[in-house]
């Protein structure tokens, strides 16, 4: 789902840097003011897992295969805050090291998966705790779809943020009438992998219980 | 210093790009970019189109059929859209290899030390992703279907948060033994 | 040095030492065996004060080991300094962006002035001199596991703890390593489940057995004519033989890993 250079013009991205840079400056500071010794290794691991996490595919009916997220099951397991900073990293080290999406998506990226998919899966897991398998289901289901939503939004609105004078777009050409379905739609699918693979993960993780 | 000062040349030549609305320039400017890789194959070209493809045809051909078939619409909005894309990819295929990460961005200690730990951890895990491929694909005759998929999916997930959940205890404990926490109180 | 005194310690509900007493003197050179799971890295980690001991406790030059007792600032720079672990999984110590930084750290860690001449001559001593510049998470297994071990002899300490050291080398670095240890004059524990690796290295060795208590602590030439002792301790196995028609089993030392 990472989005590539190219398809976001500076009215996008210069605010999404502005939000995303403050609080990864917050979460640096954090990370060197906290006195748990933990907190840095674990916020290496979670980078770690999650860049891991979605190389997995799951088969499509049709013969094609998608990449899972991952989202749901990291936040869960290492929070929002340690989640955000976690996908961004991802998404820096996948931009820069390794050339996959861009560098003008990052901080759209880290917003919408990283804050909004670890924030919706979060919160849809304590919402359902009294039921652990739908909570993890939910979690993992959201984790995918709701950074889905939101980039279809940022995406289909790239028309009417950045046109030249006759009104033809200059970056991303289509609207939400064409982003919200294209997006989204696969997405409702690659999220219901990405929840039964969460369920099913927890279930290996810890035996005899469903949730962490 | 090097690292430092190339990742700032891609960076004003990203956001350039972003700023000129010339199909022209563009493509003139990912011809430049190839052009500086002296004595060598111009391979950036390439692979450029090669990462750039799936892409590019998505857009143009989503394109022509939301317009159904309006050419004159898709004259005008498609050259920039692609020119823009394939310049962006070339500049990254050019200047990115050159370019030592950790001595980039290590303006802040924290974050270079986050970035280490974190890239050393991610090429293992991806080391240890192929493993679990090859065995998978040792093991099975057929395409996996659906039910083989999520369970090898699964057991991929837990593996890799049961490891990052030791690793993480490791790290701290290797980390405290060689003295990292010293003046801490 | 170290007096180890009724010490036992659990992960939860997993008991991993059982009453483990034993005492090195400076200088010795102890080979701690003992199969997978049987307490080996968690003696270690308590060693070097990183876990807190379930049961009983240890002595280092009289003064308590516990992370609890380390929290004092003098009594932390000191202990680090005298006492280092290679870790079983090397990645785990490797965060410094090249191996240069990386071994340097510990001595400018305690601000000893001559950090980079340390790291120089303890790379060229481990062999690793031509790979100064380069990043740490880029090298071999077999490469990490030599840089560590110069990071940590960068600080001169007094004891060394090595977890499985030769588990990434190949038997020609293993070799090396083993003469290599032989010759350095600091006190040293090597863990490891290997029993000829056992004889090479140590005077004396601890042995460690499965359910968890310290089985022999002793030479290593008594310790290979206590056939009990091995097979209790899951270090010594039996497998079919067939010579010609014949066919018998017994014992084996014999490392096959």
């Amino acid at each position: 789902m990472h989005i590539p250079d190219g398809f976001l013009g500076p009215q996008t991205y210069g605010p999404a840097y502005g939000v995303a840079g403050v609080l990864w400056a917050v979460g640096l500071r954090r990370l060197r003011r906290t006195l748990d010794p933990a907190a840095v290794p674990r916020l290496a691991v979670a980078t770690a897992a999650s860049f891991a996490l979605m190389l997995v595919t799951v088969p499509l009916p049709g013969g094609t295969t998608v990449h899972v997220t991952g989202i749901g099951m990291i936040a869960v397991l290492f929070g929002v805050w340690h989640g955000f900073l976690a996908l961004s990293l991802v998404y820096l080290l996948q931009a820069l090291m390794f050339g996959d999406g861009g560098v003008t998506a990052l901080p759209v990226m880290a917003l919408t998966a990283g804050l909004g998919g670890t924030a919706a899966a979060v919160a849809v897991h304590r919402a359902c705790g009294r039921w652990p398998r739908p909570a993890v289901f939910l979690a993992g289901w959201c984790g995918t779809v709701v950074p889905a939503v939101l980039v279809a939004f940022v995406l289909g609105a790239q028309p009417l943020l950045a046109h030249d004078a006759e009104g033809t777009p200059l970056f991303f050409p289509f609207g939400w009438a064409v982003t919200v379905p294209a997006v989204v739609l696969p997405h409702l699918l690659v999220g219901v992998a990405d929840g039964v693979l969460a369920v099913l993960a927890w279930r290996a993780l810890a035996p005899g219980e469903d949730a962490p | 210093m090097k690292d430092r000062l190339l990742l700032l040349v891609y960076l004003v030549l990203v956001v350039t790009a972003t700023l000129v609305h010339d199909a022209r320039l563009l493509l003139a400017g990912a011809l430049t970019v190839t052009a500086t890789e002296f004595g060598r194959r111009p391979q950036s070209w390439v692979r450029a189109l090669r990462a750039a493809l799936p892409f590019l045809v998505a857009i143009n051909l989503g394109f022509l059929i939301v317009s159904k078939g309006d050419l004159s619409a898709a004259g005008r909005v498609l050259p920039l859209v692609n020119a823009r894309l394939f310049f962006l990819v070339v500049l990254v295929f050019r200047i990115l290899p050159a370019i030592d990460l950790q001595r980039a961005l290590g303006f802040s200690p924290t974050l270079r030390f986050v970035l280490i730990l974190a890239t050393s951890q991610v090429l293992a895990f991806r080391r240890l992703f192929g493993d679990f491929e090859q065995a998978l694909a040792a093991r099975t005759t057929r395409r996996p279907g659906l039910r083989t998929s999520l369970r090898q999916g699964a057991a991929l997930g837990a593996f890799f948060l049961r490891r990052a959940e030791h690793d993480a205890t490791e790290i701290t404990q290797a980390l405290t033994a060689r003295g990292f926490f010293l003046d801490r109180d | 040095m170290i007096a180890i005194e009724k010490l036992s310690h659990a992960y939860g509900k997993r008991t991993t030492l059982v009453d483990v007493d034993a005492s090195i003197d400076a200088g010795e050179k102890i080979v701690l065996l003992g199969s997978n799971g049987c307490g080996k890295t968690t003696l270690l980690k308590i060693l070097t004060g990183l876990l807190e001991p379930g049961g009983g406790h240890v002595l280092y030059d009289g003064h308590q080991v516990s992370p609890a007792a380390l929290r004092d600032k003098t009594v932390r720079r000191r202990f680090r300094r005298e006492v280092g672990l290679l870790f079983q999984n090397p990645e785990a110590m490797l965060f410094n962006p090249t191996v240069r930084d990386e071994i340097a750290f510990g001595p400018r860690q305690h601000d000893l002035p001559d950090a980079d001449d340390r790291a120089r001559h303890w790379a060229a001593q481990v062999g690793v001199e031509d790979l100064l510049d380069h990043a740490p998470y880029t090298l071999s297994a077999g490469q990490k596991q030599l840089v560590c071990l110069a990071a940590l002899l960068a600080l001169s300490p007094r004891l060394l703890l090595l977890d499985e050291p030769t588990a990434a080398l190949d038997p020609r670095s293993t070799g090396w390593l083993v003469d290599f240890l032989q010759d350095l004059p600091q006190t040293l524990v090597v863990a490891t489940h290997n029993l000829s690796l056992a004889t090479e290295l140590g005077e004396r060795c601890l042995v460690l057995g499965e359910d968890h208590t310290l089985l022999h602590d002793g030479d290593v030439a008594s310790l290979r004519e206590d056939t009990e002792v091995l097979y209790r301790a899951n270090l010594v196995h039996t497998h079919r033989h067939r010579h010609g028609d014949q066919e018998h089993r017994h014992y084996h030392t014999h490392d096959w890993s």
